[in-house]
């Protein structure tokens, strides 16, 4: 049992901070970013295609994390600039399709150039004892660096005027715009970071278990779940519904097996919803 | 010299005309206050002039600059600074954060660091009296204090032209009182030209130097108070009715 919590923490903790990218750009700018996955797994590639070219996994990884961040740039000033001109429901529809779009292109680009690349850092040496259970490195070093990428994102939105800048577009946009803040360049802002988060998480993930180049949609899933029952559009939200959620899906792939875990999860999310509409901390409409 | 000028703006919403062929020019350093029954479109032309509304037709230029199509951030940063009526500070922030991120966006110079950004806030916080409250939650002010903290945050940025938005309406006489004083503080300590929607009707007496009356989005006077107050379309726009004088 012990075991289980443990595992669904490290896990819960990946997917809490990879949730708040998909939760920033929703309550920013309306945007369902179905492609989250997709832009993880794009950072792996890019990291093992340059550890295979012989540079060391440092330099790799932050190349890795520097091409999703990238990525995230890329998809505001293209595929979702026709958003902008949105508003509302219309554009959290069309965000969702033409994010799906993007999805399927990358996924198809991925199977078709790199079939069988995945990305497995292996963290050597022996398990370390927690709460008199054996964790391995690689989990422990990759909760080490989520929990710091945490306490980054946290500083930033709490103690920044930059960051409090994004949280005044999230909590009040007109409000925002009428103190001198483009909602534009915020967005841009998060969907850089939120591109960058997505290769962080996607390099932690493969210190504890390998991504491949079709983990895309299974990352996209698991991310949105998080999202939903954290609330849309709130950080710490994200955060804690993503450990939550973590040691939920551990023990119940234990007790019960994996092939049901995803969806005591969504039961989980749904009763989440049935009880707090917006979430456990949802920015209220 | 005019630092506003509006000429023959029309906003229509579906096939509402609100704003009815204005045309307005604002002079440089003056107190301006805008008048008029409910509905008569004041705060429209207010929204319109901070780009929160797209006028139909006609145009906009302050500084001899055309903004008539400028986004809402942009015509913050070229000096033109809004306070609605219902505050709406962001209510995660302190008092001080809140208008640190006005004096951070509010100005073109978007160089300005995070030290001088606070740095103006602490100012902008001593000038309308707040200082003592800047770790205070949004929640602990009343609706006169966080009308100030607005005004602070509107003032962070270095604005050319404030525009207020019924501020001075649901005060009590002392809040009144302290609120004319500021209003008149900016104008003549900072410089800061003020088009200013009030139904407070003494306030304006004492407070505005020019005073134009709006109804059903057309100016139907324009002047000094006491000109306008005694005019009779003026009486009759309020009254219905030619019949007494208002005289506050």
């Amino acid at each position: 049992m012990t075991a289980s919590i443990l595992d669904g923490i490290v896990l819960g903790l990946q997917f809490g901070l990879l949730a708040t990218g998909l939760t920033l750009m929703y309550g920013l700018g309306g945007i369902l970013n179905l492609a989250y996955g997709q832009m993880a797994v794009v950072s792996a590639i890019v990291t093992v295609s340059i550890m295979e070219a012989g540079l060391p996994v440092v330099p790799a990884a932050a190349i890795g994390i520097a091409v999703g961040a990238l990525l995230g740039f890329v998809l505001d000033q293209t595929v979702f600039r026709p958003l902008y001109s949105l508003r509302g429901e219309a554009r959290v529809l069309l965000s969702l399709l033409l994010s799906l779009g993007v999805a399927l292109m990358i996924d198809g680009f991925l199977n078709w150039l790199f079939p069988l690349k995945g990305l497995s850092l292996f963290i050597g040496g022996g398990a370390i004892d927690v709460f008199g259970e054996p964790m391995r490195r690689g989990s422990l070093l990759a909760s080490g660096i989520t929990i710091v990428a945490m306490g980054g994102l946290v500083a930033f939105f709490r103690f920044t005027t930059l960051g409090r800048a994004v949280r005044s577009v999230i909590e009040d946009e007109e409000g925002a715009r009428l103190v001198g803040i483009d909602p534009r360049k915020m967005l841009r802002l998060i969907l850089l970071l939120s591109g960058g988060i997505a290769g962080l998480v996607a390099l932690t993930r493969s210190m504890v278990a390998p991504v491949d180049v079709t983990a895309g949609f299974g990352i996209t899933v698991f991310a949105l779940i998080v999202t939903v029952v954290g609330g849309l559009g709130s950080i710490t939200g994200a955060l804690a519904a993503g450990i939550i959620l973590g040691v939920i899906n551990a023990i119940a792939a234990s007790a019960i097996g994996t092939f049901m875990s995803l969806v005591i999860l969504l039961v989980a999310a749904a009763v989440t919803i049935l009880v707090r509409p917006a979430g456990l901390l949802g920015v209220k409409e | 010299m005019a630092i506003l000028d509006l000429e023959g703006i029309e906003k229509r919403f579906g096939g509402l005309k609100v704003i009815d062929g204005v045309t307005l020019e604002v002079d440089d350093g003056e107190i301006l206050a805008v008048v008029g029954p409910n509905g008569a479109g004041k705060s429209t032309i207010l929204k319109l002039i901070v780009g929160l509304e797209q006028p139909t037709r006609g145009s906009i230029r302050f500084q001899g600059r055309d903004i008539t199509h400028l986004p809402t951030h942009r015509v913050r940063h070229l000096g033109i600074a809004m306070v609605e009526q219902t505050p709406r500070p962001f209510p995660t922030m302190t008092v001080l954060e809140n208008v640190a991120v006005g004096a951070l966006f509010g100005s073109p110079d978007t160089r300005t660091g995070e030290e001088a950004a606070l740095a103006a806030g602490e100012e902008m916080l001593a000038f309308v009296g707040l200082a003592d409250r800047r770790d205070d939650h949004i929640d602990n002010l009343n609706l006169h204090e966080q009308r100030f903290l607005e005004l602070a945050r509107a003032l962070a940025g270095r604005p050319r032209l404030l525009l207020l938005d019924e501020v001075m309406a649901g005060l009590n006489e002392s809040e009144l009182r302290s609120s004319i004083d500021l209003v008149r503080t900016i104008r003549d300590e900072l410089g800061i030209t003020v088009i200013w929607i009030e139904h407070v009707m003494g306030a304006v007496v004492e407070l505005a130097e020019r005073v134009v009356v709006l109804d059903f989005g057309r100016i139907i006077a324009d002047g000094t108070p006491h000109t306008v107050m005694r005019d009779p379309h003026v009486i009759e726009a309020y009254l219905g009715a030619a019949e007494g004088i208002v005289d506050a």
